[in-house]
């Protein structure tokens, strides 16, 4: 025995030596080369790197960056130490950032489809190409943009659209990410975004993540809380997800419920408030009053709902108790329970994030007012801390997209195309004819694509700038590549890489991006950041608000009368310091004497101050590493940021011994909604044909279709291609193994992927996870194109699915 | 008078050879200590207890050569990997000597950087990850980075940061595969500033999550850029740090 024993021991030993030296850093046997690189340049060194500030390029989280430029090209990227955001910190593709400027197959020159080939063209030409198809039927051409596009460019093409065209067709990828959160703050408060920011991440004691993967979505955000621990802070993550995640790895609850059963979990913590007597009775009585969604059960739901009684809203949620929620949602009694039992405690600051899960839900409105109404039904609202707040996905999704009013629907400053007294401002304050705007809601992005890509549809231009609608749209079988066999629609992408939409685009225009142009920024937290050119964009590359601006400038030319003002001035009419024109419409002048950006901002500005959204004067901003709006001048002549809204102790605008007051109410009396939504089932659900979940989303080194993060190095080789995450259980079902490749197939696409068992997440039984940022291997030809009847935001995180083996 | 004890009535025993007190307490010795053994042995047979396997990184990974199977052991043929070099026994934790005079050339310098410039993109980039990591969960990287281990000339550096805990937000693991980039990094900070000959240089870099100099200028780590004097551990009383790279003060944009 003592043989043996020692043997063991020592295999034990020389074991762990292996797995130890395995573990640690491999270094290479051969002598270290320096790196070589292409071409033999000489390799830059510190000294001499001039840097400067500029919000990273990729998520809504909004971190602020410092680019080192040498040479005309950018060489590093450090976290900005100055930024209240991140704080110096910066996740692995914000430290990778600078990459995305250098992919070799950067677009370099306008490109005409000519006999099924994409050729060089002039920018004239290209410019004369777009005007003159819209010129023939202006009516037709939709503009399909992004919460990417800087703030001027948004504004640019939504006054060229709306105050030029008068055509309101013009709608941003946006819609597919948080047009549910927009529709949720509006049914609720009144008035779209954030009553709340960031700060709240450091003050909670509680948060509770609704269907976000908070740890690779926001990583820079999660940190910030979860390093809290770290400091000794008695800090409780509750996480309610339906996979497990990197967030779950570190949460103290892990919640996995079955999808769409989110309705009735914030209605079981409704109800259980309500059962313990903990309803915030003051705060409710003076702040809030009840909705519901119709007249009677049964009717449609509408938007903006009916009022009703507490006692009302008291029966509605009675149904969702504990027991009977238990029984559909996945979660068990004391799980449940625990929701119940923190909204029930007032002293625990709870703070909601959701990004993602809430939103792209054929429900999303429904949960974004669910969220809201526990909060405020319980009283944790209103204190640093303590209150729920909606993230964003895309750099400039709340700046572009929800304050410039890129929507179908919408006009800067939050006024509407269909309110006449609203579009009478906007013809005000952009000096235009009176009826110029067309009170007709335009196509909201679902829409705009069927009507695109069906021959009977009347829209038969369109013009992609900043977003990959050939990857990201759901359904994209119908939704974009049927465009394929129609060849009478023409389709214009602005984009800076080949992409799964420039396969089938007519017209290929090369953009500058990010740090190669001027820029503005809006993001989750009310924070306008600006940036200015640091490199000029590669080959022939230019600015997408400069397309705008000189293909409104030829429809001018061409005799276009939207184009003119009531003066018969161009609508982009600029001027310089001396009262000169400036002709920004011609390349060469477009960073000439004046800075285009800020003339675009400051003809913005004054929407701003209609809903009370005042966003900064430019030149502060380019003093700030961004400002939350409202930006408010004091006395002493200096600006104020606003970290909470409807708060007196906070915000400017809230009226002297109120307190709180929820200015922009619905009803017009300074009070909230409290909703009630009940449960409603999805579209489609796993069956006897189709029996699996499909959940779609990201992972933490890719963002988005990846047209950027997949060329930097860095990030390609962490995660090189889709896979599809299956649970242990299904696997074994079905005899798969982790490298196996594996069919998906919907009721609307299949696809192959390679199988991993417990990847990045860990699937329960009955469900998988694809990432969709591989363009070689497009989930979203799966995806279900249903939306939420009132955001129109289609739903990417259920659908039922099949999985077939394909090999070993 | 004190009465003698019994002459013995048998041959005598292990026990009797004990000194009396203790006597009382062999049994319990005894018994003790074949509990321990018997427990040892049994926990010895059984499996060694270990966190469920995550999925294995995939079969191109380069460092890591895929282990054969259960299944596969009767046919498979097992040897050392390319990169076994030495005995496993003889591997052991080593840390130099702090006086041990260092050697320190411009070619082990270059060497060092060259080495380091192969998991970073440019001068303060996170490095990658050169081996492979857990996909879900980051709780084994502080085992070997929190002090920095050297085991052979196998180096796990000290982190040259404050613990933070969410470390693939940053640092991420890395398959082989060639893409395509025209991005040319930093390479280098370049030199420090010497105010004549002789005296310390400034640091060329920003110290910013670098505030750990040991983590790449200290004993465990590349030779070509360790210190000459480690056991001076006051760096900068001496190396003064740049406040414009640290960005110490509030910079503004630009006109």
């Amino acid at each position: 025995m003592p043989v043996l024993e020692a043997t063991r021991r020592q295999f034990i030993r020389s074991a762990a030596m292996a797995a130890a030296a395995s573990v640690v850093a491999t270094r290479s046997a051969t002598p270290a080369d320096p790196p070589k690189p292409p071409g033999g340049i000489e390799l830059p060194v510190l000294p001499g790197v001039k840097w400067d500030k500029a919000p990273c390029r990729f998520c809504g989280t909004g971190c602020h960056v410092q680019v080192g430029v040498k040479d005309g090209k950018v060489v590093a990227v450090s976290g900005d130490r100055q930024a209240e955001v991140n704080k110096g910190l910066l996740c692995v593709k914000g430290y990778h950032v600078g990459h995305i400027l250098y992919g070799p197959d950067r677009l370099t020159t306008p490109m005409l489809r000519k006999n099924g080939k994409l050729e060089p063209i002039t920018w004239d030409a290209a410019i004369e190409v777009i005007a003159k198809r819209i010129a023939v039927a202006p009516s037709k051409f939709a503009f399909y943009g992004s919460g990417q596009w800087t703030v001027p460019e948004g504004y640019a093409a939504n006054k060229f659209m709306k105050g030029g065209l008068s055509n309101n067709h013009i709608d941003p990828n946006a819609r597919l990410c948080m047009a549910s959160a927009v529709t949720g703050y509006i049914s609720t408060y009144g008035v779209d975004e954030p009553y709340n920011c960031y700060d709240d991440i450091d003050h909670c004691d509680v948060l509770i993540l609704w269907g976000n993967n908070f740890a690779e979505m926001h990583p820079v955000l999660f940190s910030r809380f979860i390093d809290r621990k770290l400091k000794g802070d008695k800090i409780t993550l509750v996480d309610l997800t339906t996979r497990h995640t990197r967030t779950s790895e570190r949460a103290d609850h892990v919640l996995v419920f079955q999808p769409q059963s989110d309705l009735s979990i914030a209605n079981c913590i409704a109800q259980q408030v309500v059962a313990a007597n903990a309803v915030a009775t003051d705060f409710v009585d003076k702040h809030c009053t009840f909705r519901k969604p119709w007249k009677k059960a049964g009717d449609p739901q509408t938007l903006m709902g009916e009022p009703c009684t507490f006692d009302e809203y008291k029966q509605f949620v009675a149904e969702y108790t504990p027991d009977a929620v238990a029984k559909t949602s996945g979660l068990s009694v004391e799980q449940l329970q625990l929701l119940g039992k923190l909204f029930a405690d007032k002293s625990k600051k709870i703070l909601s994030l959701w990004c993602m899960g809430p939103n792209q839900h054929t429900q999303g409105t429904a949960m974004n007012n669910l969220i809201h109404a526990v909060h405020l039904l319980s009283g944790h609202w209103g204190r640093p801390g303590d209150g729920p707040q909606s993230l964003t996905g895309q750099p400039s999704a709340c700046g572009t997209v929800r304050e410039v009013g890129t929507l179908s629907h919408a006009l800067p400053g939050d006024l509407r195309v269909d309110k006449p007294e609203q579009a009478a401002k906007a013809e005000k304050l952009w000096h235009l004819p009176a009826g110029r705007i067309n009170p007709k809601v335009g196509y909201h992005t679902v829409q705009m694509w069927e009507q695109f890509c069906t021959a009977a549809g009347d829209i038969d231009t369109m013009w992609v700038q900043v977003t990959n609608p050939g990857q990201s749209l759901p359904n994209v079988h119908k939704l974009f590549e049927a465009k394929a066999k129609l060849p009478n629609k023409f389709l214009i992408v602005s984009d800076v890489y080949p992409t799964a939409t420039t396969e089938l685009a007519d017209l290929v225009l090369p953009s500058a991006m990010w740090v190669e142009k001027n820029g503005v920024f809006g993001n989750s937290e009310r924070r306008t950041h600006q940036w200015f050119k640091m490199v000029n964009p590669p080959g022939d590359a230019r600015d997408d608000c400069w397309q705008t601006i000189a293909v409104a400038r030829k429809l001018f030319d061409l005799g276009h009368a939207g184009m003119k003002d009531a003066d018969g001035k161009f609508l982009f009419h600029m001027t310089d310091d001396k009262g000169k024109e400036v002709e920004a419409w011609k390349w060469e002048n477009y960073y000439g004497t004046v800075n285009v950006d800020e003339k675009l901002y400051d003809e913005y500005r004054p929407f701003t101050q209609i809903k009370h959204k005042d966003v900064a004067p430019y030149q502060e901003l380019t003093k700030a590493r961004g400002l939350r709006w409202p930006v408010v001048k004091q006395p002493d002549g200096t600006w104020k940021e606003t970290r909470y809204r409807f708060l007196e102790e906070y915000d400017p605008y809230v009226a002297k011994g109120k307190g709180v007051q929820f200015y922009h109410s619905v009803a017009g009396d300074d009070k909230a909604f409290i909703w009630f939504r009940p449960y409603v089932p999805p579209p489609e659900m796993p069956d006897k044909d189709y029996p699996l979940w499909l959940d779609t989303g990201r992972v933490l080194e890719h963002w988005h279709t990846g047209t950027m993060t997949r060329r930097v190095p860095q990030l390609k080789r962490a995660m090189p291609s889709a896979y599809v995450e299956v649970s242990r259980e299904d696997a074994t079902a079905l005899g798969v193994k982790t490298g196996d490749t594996v069919r998906l197939e919907t009721r609307r696409g299949s696809l192959e992927l390679r199988a991993v068992i417990d990847g990045r997440g860990r699937c329960p039984k009955g469900h998988l996870f694809v990432p969709f940022f591989d363009e070689t291997k497009l989930i979203n030809r799966l995806t279900l194109e249903a939306h939420c009847p009132f955001s129109k935001e289609p739903d990417y995180k259920k659908c039922a699915v099949r999985l077939v083996k394909v090999s070993a | 008078m004190t009465q003698s004890p019994p002459p013995p009535d048998h041959p005598h025993t292990a026990t009797d050879l004990l000194p009396q007190r203790l006597q009382r307490f062999a049994t319990l010795f005894a018994a003790v200590a074949v509990g321990i053994a018997l427990f040892g042995f049994l926990a010895g047979l059984r499996e060694p207890a270990r966190a469920e396997r995550h999925a294995p990184p995939p079969a191109d990974h380069h460092s890591a050569p895929p282990a054969v199977g259960y299944a596969d052991l009767p046919t498979a043929t097992i040897r050392p990997n390319a990169s076994w070099d030495r005995s496993l026994s003889q591997l052991k934790f080593d840390k130099p000597d702090v006086f041990a005079p260092v050697v320190r050339t411009d070619e082990m310098k270059l060497a060092a950087l060259a080495d380091r410039a192969k998991n970073r993109a440019y001068d303060g980039a996170p490095p990658t990850i050169p081996h492979p990591v857990d996909a879900q969960s980051t709780s084994a990287c502080l085992a070997c980075h929190g002090d920095g281990v050297k085991v052979g000339d196998r180096v796990a550096s000290k982190m040259s940061h404050a613990v933070m805990t969410n470390c693939t937000q940053c640092h991420v693991e890395q398959v082989s595969g060639p893409v395509e980039t025209t991005f040319i990094g930093v390479y280098r900070a370049g030199q420090g500033e010497r105010a004549n000959p002789g005296a310390p240089p400034t640091i060329p870099h920003h110290t910013w999550m670098r505030e750990n100099c040991a983590s790449c200028h200290g004993l465990v780590t590349r030779p070509g850029t360790r210190t000459t004097h480690p056991w001076l551990t006051n760096c900068t009383q001496c190396h003064a740090p740049s406040a414009a790279l640290d960005q110490v003060e509030f910079t503004g944009g630009r006109k």
